[in-house]
């Protein structure tokens, strides 16, 4: 019998992978995250499941498996990174910690490809990521992308993406309020402390209502706002991809940028930002000098949904609409906020919500998953917007720009009316509606 | 009779190695206390191999009132263990229709099954572990006497209901239950026509399970002393509070009176000697189909249905009334009931009309590794060589 | 299909840690069509085979070695019919356990055998084990949820077993293969019967501070004829690791046992009973006796008991699960002796079980880079397995044999049953190919039909 009580040495000393054997170790190969990985449900292959890359990770750790084994980077890679499985384990397996030290140990090997390297290169500076955001931005203002999105392939889906991240409001509030959209001047006592925002690159390029949005209702609910003018991108698609040395080097900016803000809380309305931030910690935590002082700002970081939360959130104008939420995976599974959102959406009279089936499934987006892998992505989106359909919403609230997009393109490929936006503008405008009401 | 002397007289008949033909070999009818021996088809020239004959307290083993198991030798009337169990308040689930003097052995052999199978189940659902002695004369233990096991190929499911045509069952452990707390017995009239099938789909529908639901038709109520009508016979079983919830639930479906206990008894008893059975079963929600084709036949065949499992038991019986049709007609309108159709009893000349139980290639195979011989009940499921 | 080294490591292990074997190949179809084909394919070339539903088995039953492949059920998950009048449902085997049971419940009916895994096995695989869960103590296990069985053979020959339109008739074959571990065929399509949802539920926890006083309780609640949906034990290691993970659950940390105690049907009914239950478990000894007040808290209780298994993982980096069944007035006497072996062995057990049923789970912790922990625990294992024999118990109550507790079942089994076993095997698949060497240890297979 093959009855193995006893373990190999470590076969990859020194490497980013090794360092997380207790993490793999925690894994006793249960298989209860099966059904809660969208790539395993996909594709029907556990080699693509939790488990079965835990089982690779494993190998690779063991010697059995070499780190430039196509087998190896073809299931590391198709892993969307949701981190649904982490919710379903119970032996609280950190996957994502361990996927992300995988993707730094195999990128020594064989570099990510270069579209994601690209990617990440644009993110990683500043302006240049400004300017390839504007000029975005100008691209969508013109319509064009529309109309472009009913390309064939990943193209059209990219246009679809750029166009879907227009706000739905945007237009109706423009219309009705003659062409001003200014929004409204919010007031509160700023009793509950002070919060500097990771505007995020990809927020508060294409998403800027919903980072005013942010910051309104903040101050709407008696927080009070601070500047962090140095802060760069967060790092999280770095990280992703196994860039562990760039995700570190803007962490340390992040760090001491909102240091000097002075703020209590760092905020950030994009679900995966977010879910780095709180890493801050872990990502940092054999530097002797950043250590401290990225578990402090880990400490400090909350979603925008968990200050509002917290503090009620203040009571609205009523909306006529009806809409579903859709959990983005990076605030449900990585940072185990669920109640949060729905307490935002529940503070706008008037709004009708319906429950979303499959809720806490990934939609696919994944950071630059869509761009990396478009058909497998493609595949995890389908059924989403299917049960969007099922709902009959108008809107989709998602805090998340990823998913914001990747959903919008789904849906305005499909054909369906529904669009998506962040929780937050809604209460933003549920807001606005009642500083109108009463001057 | 002990597991070695069915051993010995399995042995005798076993035809010994190399020596290919079986009919060398005169089969062994196997038998309990002899009561049922009417039932399936008949074993032609065979010895009498009787598993019976144990002193009446010797036939149970062991018997764990807390753990609610009780092994008994295969000989142990279901009777005796009704009386050792009810002693403890407890009770061995399984009424199959006909004398209480029938054995635990005959029982589990032939599965047979009562208006408690409603609630409780088959003896496939009731048997923990089985001592057999196989047609090749090897003594084997299958299951065990703890209420959940999985260790090894199920060989307990497959001995019983095999009308001892694999092994001879010398013992058995079964599943006890404790006995409700109030055990009610009351017959409500049935609605007549399109109605029955509602009302039916309602009885399914019911938010408990009563321990048993029956369906008698107006021969069978009348024979039982139960009115002239149709009627449910129900049984509820439960604590003071449950049996007066399902009382009050019953007595809104329709006329509810109490019905005497013993009621139960009679209708296992109610077949005279000589009857043909036949059971016509199908999914329940089709039941009322099969009612209404049975049930009122216009002749005397006494008939009852288990509304939960949609089955349909047909007696026939030239003595109950002169004016019976004939058994012929009565098989004819068994035949032409769309459902599957399970004979107990027929006149020996009728067995030609019914196909055989078991004569697919996979039962065949499993028959030839129990008893390649076909020493054991020999024909008793139409099975051919 | 997966054919590929690397890719093959993924299917050399099962839910049941220390077995690692690597089977020569995966298919995975995704038709009935595609099965029947392989499994012909397979006949033809009479290559030996081992059916694989969600890997959750607890007895490396779903491991393949040498020649044999792996034929992946997972994507024929399909449910194909739900008939609420008749309470069936026929899906494909690799349907998951909790999707018919989501399912089900638009028309007010649930699959009932519950596995702890249920999130994530498959139903063929629950066919193929016999799968309980907590709540077959009142509703039964697979074999009492099955009518009907559609299977091919090794041979490729299909054959229906069984009957979903009616009584069943003839040899009880479908009774035969619930349970036989993929040794007797591969499962095509599954007829369950589907149980309606309780009108009340009351779900209960109570609380000891020895093992001893809960397992006296669960004698007692047993013996006073009352039959709770479910009724289950953790010890305080399990209640700890338990609180420790992410599905907490509010169990008492200090309790050094719970009993998680389940009672439904009719509402009219349930006080009286939960009264009866409560009664027995202080006068066990219980500290407190708490009745969950709503579906979050229920919710919240069971979580905690289904996760259990994979919470141990906190504890030390390995674990071994065992699983033997006792009868249930011999719980306190057994537990003790667990106890006294653990201490022999200086481990630590982790006791997690259905208590209703006898049906104990040792869980034991350690850590697989320490030679002489790991020799410990494995002596442990058997010394804890010859207890539960000795008490009249048996090797496994619902994770099966598999490679796991071959070398048991002669404790168990005289040679004349165990030949008996390899003759039903023979008969449905005379040249052994499927899952060959699971259940019944090869030598025990002589040559039968001579004897």
């Amino acid at each position: 019998m093959n009855n193995e009580l006893t373990m190999p040495a470590c076969a990859i000393p020194g490497t980013p992978l090794a360092a997380e054997s207790a993490g793999i170790n925690a894994c006793v190969h249960c298989g209860f995250c099966l059904q809660a990985c969208p790539t395993y449900i996909a594709l029907g292959d556990e080699n693509d499941s939790p488990r079965g890359r835990i089982y690779l990770m494993r190998a690779l750790m063991e010697g059995e498996l070499a780190v430039d084994d196509p087998a190896v980077h073809t299931h590391i890679d198709r892993c969307l990174g949701c981190r649904a499985c982490e919710t379903a384990c119970p032996s609280g397996v950190p996957y994502g910690a361990l996927l992300e030290a995988t993707r730094a140990t195999l990128s020594e090997v064989k570099r990510p490809p270069l579209r994601a390297r690209f990617i990440l290169a644009l993110f990683a500076r500043r302006r240049v990521m400004r300017i390839a955001v504007g000029a975005a931005r100008l691209l969508r203002s013109t319509g064009l992308p529309k109309v472009l999105s009913r390309l064939p392939g990943d193209l059209g889906f990219a246009f679809a993406m750029l166009a879907s991240s227009e706000s739905p409001l945007a237009r109706a509030r423009a219309h009705a309020h003659g062409g001003s959209s200014a929004g409204y001047d919010a007031r509160g006592d700023g009793s509950r402390g002070t919060f500097a925002l990771l505007r995020g690159c990809v927020m508060e390029g294409l998403f800027t209502r919903a980072n005013r949005a942010t910051e309104r209702t903040l101050v709407a609910n008696d927080y009070r706002a601070l500047a962090a003018p140095d802060q760069h991108c967060c790092g999280a698609l770095h990280a992703h991809a196994g860039d562990l040395d760039m995700a570190r080097t803007l962490a340390r900016r992040n760090i001491a940028a909102f240091e000097k803000s002075g703020a209590e809380y760092v905020v950030t309305n994009a679900a995966g930002c977010g879910a780095l931030l709180k890493e801050y910690g872990h990502l940092l935590a054999n530097d002797a000098e950043w250590s401290a002082r990225a578990a402090d700002l880990s400490a400090r970081a909350r979603d925008v949904s968990e200050l509002l939360a917290a503090a009620g959130p203040r009571v609205g104008a009523p909306l006529d609409y009806r809409v579903t939420y859709d959990a983005p995976c990076h605030l449900q599974h990585a940072q185990r906020i669920t109640a949060a959102p729905l307490r935002v959406l529940d503070a706008i009279p008037g709004l009708e919500r319906v429950a979303l089936a499959d809720a806490d499934q990934c939609c696919g987006s994944a950071g630059i998953y869509n761009l990396l892998e478009p058909a497998l992505s493609a595949a995890v989106l389908a059924p989403k917007i299917a049960h969007i359909e099922l709902t009959g919403a108008a809107l989709v609230a998602t805090g998340n720009p990823g998913c914001l997009m990747q959903i919008g393109a789904g849906l305005q490929r499909a054909g369906h009316s529904a669009r998506t936006i962040h929780p937050v503008e809604l209460l933003d405008a549920s807001y606005e509606a009642q500083a109108r009401a009463e001057p | 009779m002990s597991t070695a002397a069915v051993q010995e007289r399995v042995r005798k008949h076993v035809v010994p190695a190399g020596f290919e033909c079986a009919t060398a070999a005169a089969p062994l009818r196997i038998v309990g206390s002899g009561t049922w021996l009417d039932a399936g088809r008949p074993v032609h020239d065979a010895e009498t191999l009787s598993v019976a004959g144990d002193d009446a307290d010797d036939a149970i083993v062991e018997y764990v009132a807390s753990d609610l198991t009780l092994t008994a030798r295969a000989g142990a009337t279901l009777a005796s263990i009704a009386r050792v169990t009810g002693a403890e308040g407890q009770w061995l689930a399984l009424d199959p229709f006909g004398s209480a003097g029938g054995t635990l052995g005959a029982t589990i052999a032939t599965g047979s099954t009562g208006p408690l199978a409603h609630a409780f189940g088959t003896p496939r659902d009731n048997v923990l572990g089985l001592e057999a002695v196989t047609g090749t004369g090897e003594i084997v233990r299958a299951g065990g006497r703890v209420v959940k096991n999985v260790a090894g190929f199920d060989l307990t499911r497959l001995f019983t209901g095999a009308w001892g045509t694999l092994a001879v069952i010398t013992e058995a452990t079964v599943r006890l239950r404790a006995r409700p707390e109030r055990d009610e017995t009351i017959a409500l009239a049935l609605p007549s026509g399109d109605a029955l099938d509602a009302w039916l789909a309602k009885l399914r529908a019911l938010p408990f399970s009563p321990l048993a639901l029956e369906l008698l038709n107006a021969a069978l109520a009348t024979a039982l002393g139960l009115g002239d009508r149709p009627i449910l016979l129900a049984r509820l079983g439960g604590n003071d509070d449950s049996v007066r919830e399902q009382l009050r639930v019953f007595s809104v479906l329709g006329e509810m009176h109490p019905a005497p206990h013993a009621t139960w008894r009679s209708l296992a008893e109610i077949e005279p000697a000589g009857a043909a059975v036949a059971r016509v079963s199908a999914p329940p929600s089709r039941l009322h189909a099969l009612w209404a084709r049975l049930a009122n036949g216009g002749d005397s065949s006494l008939v009852h249905a288990a509304v939960e499992r949609g089955i349909v038991r047909c007696i026939h019986s030239a003595s109950v009334d002169d004016s019976a049709v004939s058994i012929a007609q009565w098989l004819e309108r068994i035949a032409h009931t769309d459902g599957t159709h399970i004979f107990e009893r027929l006149p020996a000349r009728e067995w030609s009309r019914v196909p055989a139980r078991v004569n697919d290639p996979l039962s065949r195979a499993v028959r030839g590794a129990f008893d390649p011989h076909r020493i054991l009940n020999r024909g008793i499921l139409g099975d051919v060589a | 299909m997966l054919a590929r080294s690397s890719e093959l490591a993924t299917y050399s292990s099962d839910g049941l840690p220390g077995y690692r074997l690597r089977p020569r190949l995966a298919v995975f179809p995704t038709t009935k069509q595609q099965l029947i084909d392989v499994v012909r394919l397979l006949a033809r070339e009479h290559c030996p085979f081992v059916a694989r539903g969600a890997g959750t088995g607890l007895s490396a039953g779903a491991l393949a070695s040498g020649d044999a492949v792996v034929i992946g059920l997972n994507r024929l998950n399909r449910i194909l019919r739900i008939d609420p009048a008749n309470r069936l449902a026929v899906v494909e085997p690799g349907a998951v356990n909790v999707t018919l049971t989501r399912a089900a419940g638009a028309h007010g009916l649930h699959y009932a055998p519950d596995p702890s895994s249920q999130t994530a096995c498959t139903i063929g695989g629950n066919v193929a084990e016999n799968s309980g869960g907590p709540h077959c103590l009142k509703y039964g296990v697979t074999l009492n949820h099955v009518a009907a069985l559609e299977v091919i053979l090794a041979s490729g020959e299909i054959v229906a077993l069984g009957n979903a339109d009616g009584e069943a008739d003839g040899y009880d074959l479908l009774g035969a293969f619930i349970g036989s571990e993929g040794c007797f065929g591969i499962a095509l399509e599954v007829t369950v019967k589907l149980t309606p949802n309780p009108q009340g539920v009351r779900t209960l926890l109570a609380d000891f501070m020895s093992i001893d006083a809960g397992a006296r309780a669960t004698s007692a609640i047993i013996a006073a004829g009352i039959l709770p949906a479910a009724l289950e034990m953790m010890d305080g290691p399990t209640i700890r690791a338990v609180e420790a993970s992410i599905y907490a659950a509010g169990y008492p940390a200090d309790a050094d046992a719970v009993l998680l105690i389940e009672l439904d049907g009719l509402d009219a009914g349930l006080d009286a009973d939960v009264r009866l239950v409560e009664k027995h478990c202080l006068a066990a000894g219980a500290r407190t006796v708490r009745i969950a007040a709503n579906e979050d808290e229920r919710a919240r209780l069971w979580q905690g008991r289904k996760k259990a298994f994979g919470a141990m993982g906190r504890i030390a980096p390995d674990l071994v699960v065992q699983d033997a069944v006792i009868p249930r007035t011999k719980l306190p006497e057994v537990l003790r002796a667990i106890a006294a072996i653990a201490a022999r062995w200086q481990i630590q057990v982790c006791n997690v079980f259905h208590a209703g049923d006898g049906n104990l789970h040792p869980n034991i912790g350690y850590d697989s880079r320490n030679a002489d922990e790991s020799r410990r625990v494995g002596m442990a294992m058997r010394d804890i397995m010859r207890a539960c024999i000795d008490a009249g118990g048996t090797i496994t109550g619902e994770h099966g044999i598999g490679l796991d507790k071959l070398e048991y079942m002669p404790q168990i089994f005289s040679p004349e049953s165990l030949a008996a076993q390899c003759a039903l095997r023979d008969a449905f698949d005379p040249e052994r190919r499927a899952n060959p060497g699971k259940v019944v240890p090869v030598h025990s297979c002589r040559e039968w039909r001579g004897a």
